[in-house]
């Protein structure tokens, strides 16, 4: 099954879809409107079934079948999400602690648009991987913390939690196993830098989305100072199946090591842009070519960026890269947020990079001086190259600011800040050069701003 | 300990310790710009990246702790060079003109060190001078957010927020837009943290940065915080906290930081005065020091010395107040000697000390760290005793159970896990159906009262008519409520109980504190950590004043005369006997008994309650020599004799504080004009008093250790044990203890077994009825101390108020009365007028009044009541009416 984002006259299916091959683990029902009750969720997804046999489990087992699963988290950074889980502590005897489950929704990667659908189409999914997480660590109380521009899932999630409360699904002693859970939606503000995972906890808590400095990490001391594990939206929901089918059955999903379906976002000069779930390690150009039907607008593709716009821009040696957290790294960027963006050779690398850069300088929350001072350092920069007022000089500049902020900051939007900036000055520094020297757009050629005079 | 190479260097640095602190112990200076030791390190500036073998990337010094072979490069090329680049980052937006300006802060010092011009613009929209004490050039901030954390984890107020994304981020003082209008309580703390200027003193901008630092204690209230003090040229610039002092660990309130305007006051009284014919005349000090004498000795040799009274400053250091006490007893040969703790904490230096002899605080402000629970007792310290008040907050903050018993809704009420709201006045039903609830429900600390305490048995008789529903109904409290703090208070130890005057200054004062020790004693929460009955107490050195001897039934330690009389008599010559308290000689004023006084820094007219009664007794002397820095209320209306005194800044002592710690005063200035310090006046009056061979000292040194000769207690205080941190605290009966912070350990003074004591209650005269229908309560503000004689002088009179009377909107509504609008308000005593402040923190019916200002002279109200065993007067109930000024 592949979402798509717009409409298209030629409706396309390919047959692996919902197969053995490509099987839809997160995306089952998605495009049909009413998939999200908690009705159709039993009746034709097995909707809780995982939950019920979870519950039945020793919590340490459920997590060890996460573990054997393989799954890494879908959130950017492939942390192995069963390993996560097992650093909460444990009770003592002499001591009870209380754990969170935070679920990190605040979906706000530019390109990526996955966490929505799941939240759009199969919230009850989300719900049971809640229910099965929290039962594993033993946390009695679970934050979804939504993007809140999403107001009209976040009603929705809120309808699917009361449906599965009034199903003793949520709430005290869960169908009798005596785990007691509640879900407790939270509205994000519209800010980036939210859904860096100590940010979010701050958010959550009611202050001001800054990174927190680590250690201590969450599992220590996380939400309103307690243990606590994030997990991505996409994560959570990937748990309802892997207790299903089996961890050792999820597993053969996908390449060793990256195990699993995860939803793909494709956008921009592609045919037929949108979410697909897809096992992990196909390769780039099948996805592109096969899938997704190719360039849109009959130019060729220059480059693509992989995994959401904080990736490194791959160009062309790059599309046949496998797309997995592994290849992708070798491959010199990162699988990410699974944020696809394709740009065919008409797009300028300037105006491209420009628009990426101020999105950072904007987001950055401003507590480290690299990351605040260096991002918009570089989007002024860039701001002038793009207007024609530019020097060569100001190129060694840039290249000089990359290393002053990416590895040094708190959390990874310096770094995120630094992936496009710095692979697409090093890959398509000639356009940046022509915008310099010549005043003019390489791409397009059109004279800039300020040889016309304009400004 | 724990190895580790810097620079190729071996060291050890302490298990726990961060890199930077090793680094910074060992002399090598990385740059910082967010960090501040007072804070968690915030990892932000990124300047303190250092290079640890191993490592892929440089690490931030500030928050890598110290790991055993840990070995890391500080200065190298690419370090110093990356250092280079973040200060060229932060310099584009510098504005240019600025660093020369101000070359000290340290922002500035680095663009030097890096050789990086600052290139930004400056704008004035960016400027705020509407603060008094606080400048604010936000064109000078470079986002280290210092401030914001200083005031969220020091200050425990989050004023200082960070507003906007990305390089638009940037402070701003709360939501007002100037920092005057925000909330802030105006510790300085902001200004102390900041690097760059951005936020700093206005004596620092006028003035520059001084030459001299000079250590020394704050002379406001009783918390005894440590300071540096800043001065150039004889000139007072600037207060610094001591950041090492283990009292305020490198913080400060208002009053201390910026409360120094007084000293260099346009009214301060810097001549030798003598009232002649009415109005007073500059004389030499010959003069006034004869005619001072002369008075002293006319009413000695006419009347007898019970004459005279004589009254100590506990503002004043513990030396002066023990040559006080002994110029009154050797002197001039009368036992009347006295000083404000009459009208504060007397009550509790007598119940402690009653119950179980030592008549202090049994515990030290560290003991709030270790308390799993606190409860505060008719006190505000967030506003009387900002350090002590910051400590209780901080740990309610991170979920301590807190109990507050205050009738006003304070800021640690608000934080409280059971706030018990009593009507003024009825302590002891409440206090009692506390001890009622923890008897009856077994929860007392049995082995302990067993095994330390007697007179259970009549004692809990004597609880049973306090049930909990009957209190409540009294008290105005709900019987639940009594319920839940008894059992919290009873089944969550260590708890610190700390109680202020809402519990002295009460006509069952005294009962009031051993009711409180009683629910020490049950509990067992006396002589552990964490524990104690801790009376907060007011002025910078009431507890030395007394304790040196100010007090009428006490001699050298607060001892009583019996004990060390010999002692006494030994060193000084046959003694007078126990003469009369404050009150006791305003009674005898009144009747004609007495006929002079020596007042030392205490405006008494204005802060004894009944003001109209003191000033009928007062108008009868035939004399008053009083020795201050102002002319007060009372030299203004009764003095003859004005002797100008020195100010704590400007002569050499010590001060001790609340906690039994005695602490150096140093002077950091010399005395304004031709004022003396207390220390040298009284010797010169000595002299001509006929007893100067008894008073023989060249210094504070040599009086305090006379102390130290009569008082075992202190006898290992030598001040050269003194110049260290935190001074000591006693009991140190030898220079090798090293101070007690926890008393009776083990055992009481009175004994092995402190004494269980039925209490009755015998209520206040002072009832609400048709004519006054409301209950005037009285005390303190934040900014303003006691008298205002010194906070009044400052430009605190900027950041509030002078004359406020606290009133609930629905007394204000029934009143007519808007907030702001000036009220009068009358009972059977006097009348005062004052403005009233719209505020649900006190109950309808229940005003409270500020009493500093002598513009409102709240006291003209106040009764004759009077706690029957110390006779410290009924501040806290007066039955008033309040009517408009101006009626519609």
């Amino acid at each position: 099954m592949a979402i798509r984002t717009k409409h298209d006259p030629q409706s396309y299916t390919f047959a692996g879809f919902g197969s053995e091959k490509y099987p839809n683990l997160m995306l089952r029902g998605a495009g049909d409107l009413n998939n999200w009750t908690l009705d159709v969720y039993e009746q034709k997804h097995e909707g809780y079934v995982a939950m019920k046999q979870a519950l039945k489990m020793e919590p340490v087992a459920v997590t060890e079948e996460v573990k054997t699963s393989g799954i890494r988290g879908r959130g950017g950074a492939g942390f192995p999400a069963g390993l996560k889980w097992s650093f909460m502590p444990k009770d003592t005897p002499e001591r009870k602690i209380t754990r969170y489950l935070v679920i990190n929704g605040d979906e706000g990667e530019p390109g990526t648009f996955k966490d929505r659908a799941i939240l759009e189409y199969n919230p009850h999914q989300l719900i049971e991987g809640c229910i099965i997480a929290s039962y594993a660590m033993q946390a009695n109380t679970c934050y979804v913390y939504i993007r809140g521009e999403f107001l009209w899932l976040i009603e929705k999630l809120e309808l699917a939690i009361e449906q599965a409360r009034a199903k003793g699904y949520l709430g005290k002693n869960i169908l009798g196993s005596g785990f007691d859970l509640d879900i407790i939606v939270h509205r994000g503000a519209g800010a980036y830098i939210c859904g860096e995972e100590t940010a979010l906890l701050n958010s959550l808590e009611g202050r001001r989305g800054e990174p927190r400095v680590k250690p201590p990490f969450p599992a220590a001391k996380g939400a309103f100072g307690q243990p606590t594990t994030i997990n991505n939206v996409e994560t959570i929901a990937a748990v309802p199946p892997i207790i299903r089918m089996g961890g050792a059955e999820y597993a053969k999903l996908g390449t060793t090591k990256n195990s699993g379906t995860r939803i793909f976002c494709i956008s921009g000069h592609v045919k037929r842009p949108g979410l697909y779930e897809l096992p992990l390690g196909l390769p780039l150009d099948f996805i592109l070519n096969e899938l997704a039907g190719g360039s849109s607008t009959g130019k060729k593709i220059k480059a693509v960026i992989p995994g959401g716009a904080s990736a490194p821009v791959f160009s062309e040696a790059e599309f046949s890269t496998p797309m997995d957290f592994d290849s992708v790294r070798n491959a010199g960027s990162m699988a990410g947020s699974g944020g696809v963006i394709v740009l065919d050779e008409d797009t300028c690398m300037v105006q491209a990079c420009l628009r990426l850069i101020r999105f950072y300088a904007h987001e950055s929350c401003g507590q480290c001086t690299p990351c605040r001072e260096g991002c918009n350092w570089m989007e002024m920069i860039l701001h002038r190259i793009e207007h024609g007022e530019g020097t060569l000089e100001d190129l060694d500049v840039l290249a000089s600011l990359t290393p002053r902020i990416a590895g040094r900051t708190l959390c990874a939007l310096g770094d995120a800040a630094c992936g496009p900036m710095e692979s697409m000055l090093k890959k398509f520094r000639h356009e940046f050069e022509h915008h310099v020297t010549h005043k003019t757009c390489y791409v397009k050629g059109h004279e800039l701003l300020a040889k016309v005079g304009a400004h | 300990m724990v190895r580790l190479l810097l620079n190729g260097t071996p060291v050890d640095a302490p298990e726990g310790a961060t890199l930077l602190q090793a680094l910074r112990a060992h002399g090598l200076n990385v740059p910082t710009l967010c960090h501040d030791a007072r804070m968690q390190p915030a990892s932000a500036c990124r300047l303190c990246e250092v290079e640890v073998d191993g490592q892929e990337r440089p690490l931030c010094a500030c928050a890598t702790p110290v790991a055993e072979g840990m070995s890391v490069h500080t200065h190298g090329e690419a370090l110093e060079g990356y250092r280079k680049g973040l200060i060229e980052m932060l310099a584009r937006r510098y504005p240019g003109e600025i660093p020369a300006l101000d070359p000290d802060h340290p922002f500035h010092r680095l663009l030097l060190h890096y050789q990086v011009p600052a290139t930004g613009p400056w704008v004035p929209s960016k400027l705020d001078e509407s603060h008094p004490y606080l400048r604010l050039d936000m064109n000078r901030c470079v986002d280290c957010y210092r401030c914001v954390h200083i005031c969220e984890e020091v200050q425990g107020h989050s004023i200082w927020k960070v507003v906007g994304r990305g390089a638009e981020a940037h402070v701003e003082p709360g939501d007002a837009g100037r920092l005057l209008d925000s909330p802030c309580v105006s510790c300085g703390a902001c200004a102390d943290t900041c690097p760059t200027g951005a936020i700093q003193d206005w004596a620092r901008y006028r003035h520059g940065t001084p030459i001299t630092w000079t250590r020394s204690v704050c002379s406001y209230c009783g918390t005894g915080c440590e300071l540096e003090i800043g001065s150039t040229s004889d000139r007072l610039v600037d207060i610094r906290p001591a950041q090492d002092a283990p009292v305020n660990r490198g913080h400060l309130c208002v009053k201390g930081r910026f409360g120094l305007g007084f000293n260099d006051a346009e009214d301060r009284v810097t001549s030798p005065m003598v009232r002649r014919g009415g109005e007073w005349e500059a004389v030499t000090w010959d003069e006034a020091l004869d005619e001072a004498a002369a008075l002293l000795l006319r009413v000695k040799e006419a009347h007898g010395p019970t004459a005279i009274g004589v009254l100590g400053s506990s503002r004043g250091t513990n030396e002066e107040a023990f040559l006080t006490q002994k110029l009154a007893r050797v002197g001039l040969g009368t036992g009347n000697v006295d000083c404000c703790a009459r009208v504060c904490h007397a009550p509790s230096a007598a119940g402690l000390g009653l119950a179980l002899g030592t008549g202090a605080a049994t515990n030290s402000f560290a003991d709030i760290d270790l308390a799993a629970l606190v409860m505060v007792v008719g006190a505000n310290p967030t506003e009387n005793h900002p350090i002590v008040g910051l400590r209780i907050k901080h740990r309610a903050l991170k979920g301590m159970p807190l109990i507050v018993i205050d009738p006003r809704r304070t800021e640690l009420a608000e934080l409280a896990t059971v706030h018990l709201r009593p009507r003024p006045g009825t302590n002891i039903p409440l206090f009692q159906a506390l001890a009622h609830v923890i008897v009856n429900e077994g929860l007392y600390d049995h082995p302990f009262v067993a095994a330390r305490t007697e007179g259970f048995e009549a004692y809990l008789a004597s609880l049973q008519e306090w049930a909990p529903e009957r209190a409540a109904a009294t008290c105005g409290v709900d019987a639940d409520d009594i319920r839940k703090a008894a059992r919290l208070y009873a089944t969550t130890g260590p708890a610190y109980m700390c109680n202020g005057l809402g519990v002295t200054e009460q006509v069952q004062g005294s009962d009031g504190i051993l009711a409180l020790v009683h629910l020490a004693l049950l509990t067992g929460n006396l002589g552990k950590p964490g524990s104690g009955v801790n009376p907060l107490r007011g002025q910078n050195n009431v507890q030395g004043c007394a304790q040196m001897g100010c007090e009428p039934k006490r001699l050298t330690g607060y001892q009583p005369y019996d004990q060390v009389i010999a002692k006494h008599e030994a060193l000084w010559g046959p003694l007078p006997p126990p003469g009369l308290d404050l009150l006791e000689m305003l009674d005898a004023a009144g009747e004609g008994r007495l006929r002079a006084m020596l007042v030392f820094g205490y405006d008494l007219y204005l802060t004894t309650a009944n003001a109209h009664r003191t000033a009928a007794a007062l108008a009868q002397l035939e004399g008053m020599v009083v020795v201050d820095l102002f002319m007060t209320e009372t030299a203004k209306a009764f003095g003859t004799v004005f002797l100008p005194a020195a100010s704590t800044f400007e002569k050499e002592g010590t001060f001790m504080n609340g906690e039994r710690r005695v602490q150096r005063v140093r002077a950091a200035i010399a005395p304004r004009g031709q004022s003396r310090s207390d220390l040298d006046i009284l010797l010169e009056l000595a002299k001509r008093l006929g007893v100067g061979d008894q008073f023989q000292y060249h210094s504070p040194e040599d009086v305090w250790n006379e102390v130290r000769k009569l008082w075992t207690a202190v006898a290992g205080v030598a001040y050269h044990r003194l110049e260290h941190p935190g001074g000591l605290q006693w009991p140190c009966p030898d220079e090798l203890h090293p101070g007690t912070s926890i008393l009776h350990a083990k055992t009481f003074p009175v004994g092995d077994r402190a004494q269980f004591r039925p209490i009755a209650f015998h209520p206040s005269a002072e009832v609400v009825d048709e004519a006054f229908p409301f209950l005037l309560n009285t005390g303190r503000s934040l900014q303003h101390f006691n008298a205002g004689t010194m906070t009044v002088r400052t430009e605190n009179t900027k950041l509030t108020r002078d004359d406020v009377l606290e009133l609930n909107p629905a007394d204000a509504a029934a009143l007519g009365v808007l907030d702001d609008e000036e009220v009068t308000v009358e009972s059977h005593h006097g009348a005062f007028q004052a403005h009233a402040h719209l505020t649900d923190r006190v109950r309808p019916g229940e005003p409270f009044g500020i009493f500093h200002s002598a513009k409102a002279f709240v006291n003209r109200a106040m009764g004759p009541g009077r706690d029957p065993k110390t006779h410290t007067p009924e501040f806290k109930r007066t039955a008033v009416r309040i009517r408009k000024m101006v009626q519609a």
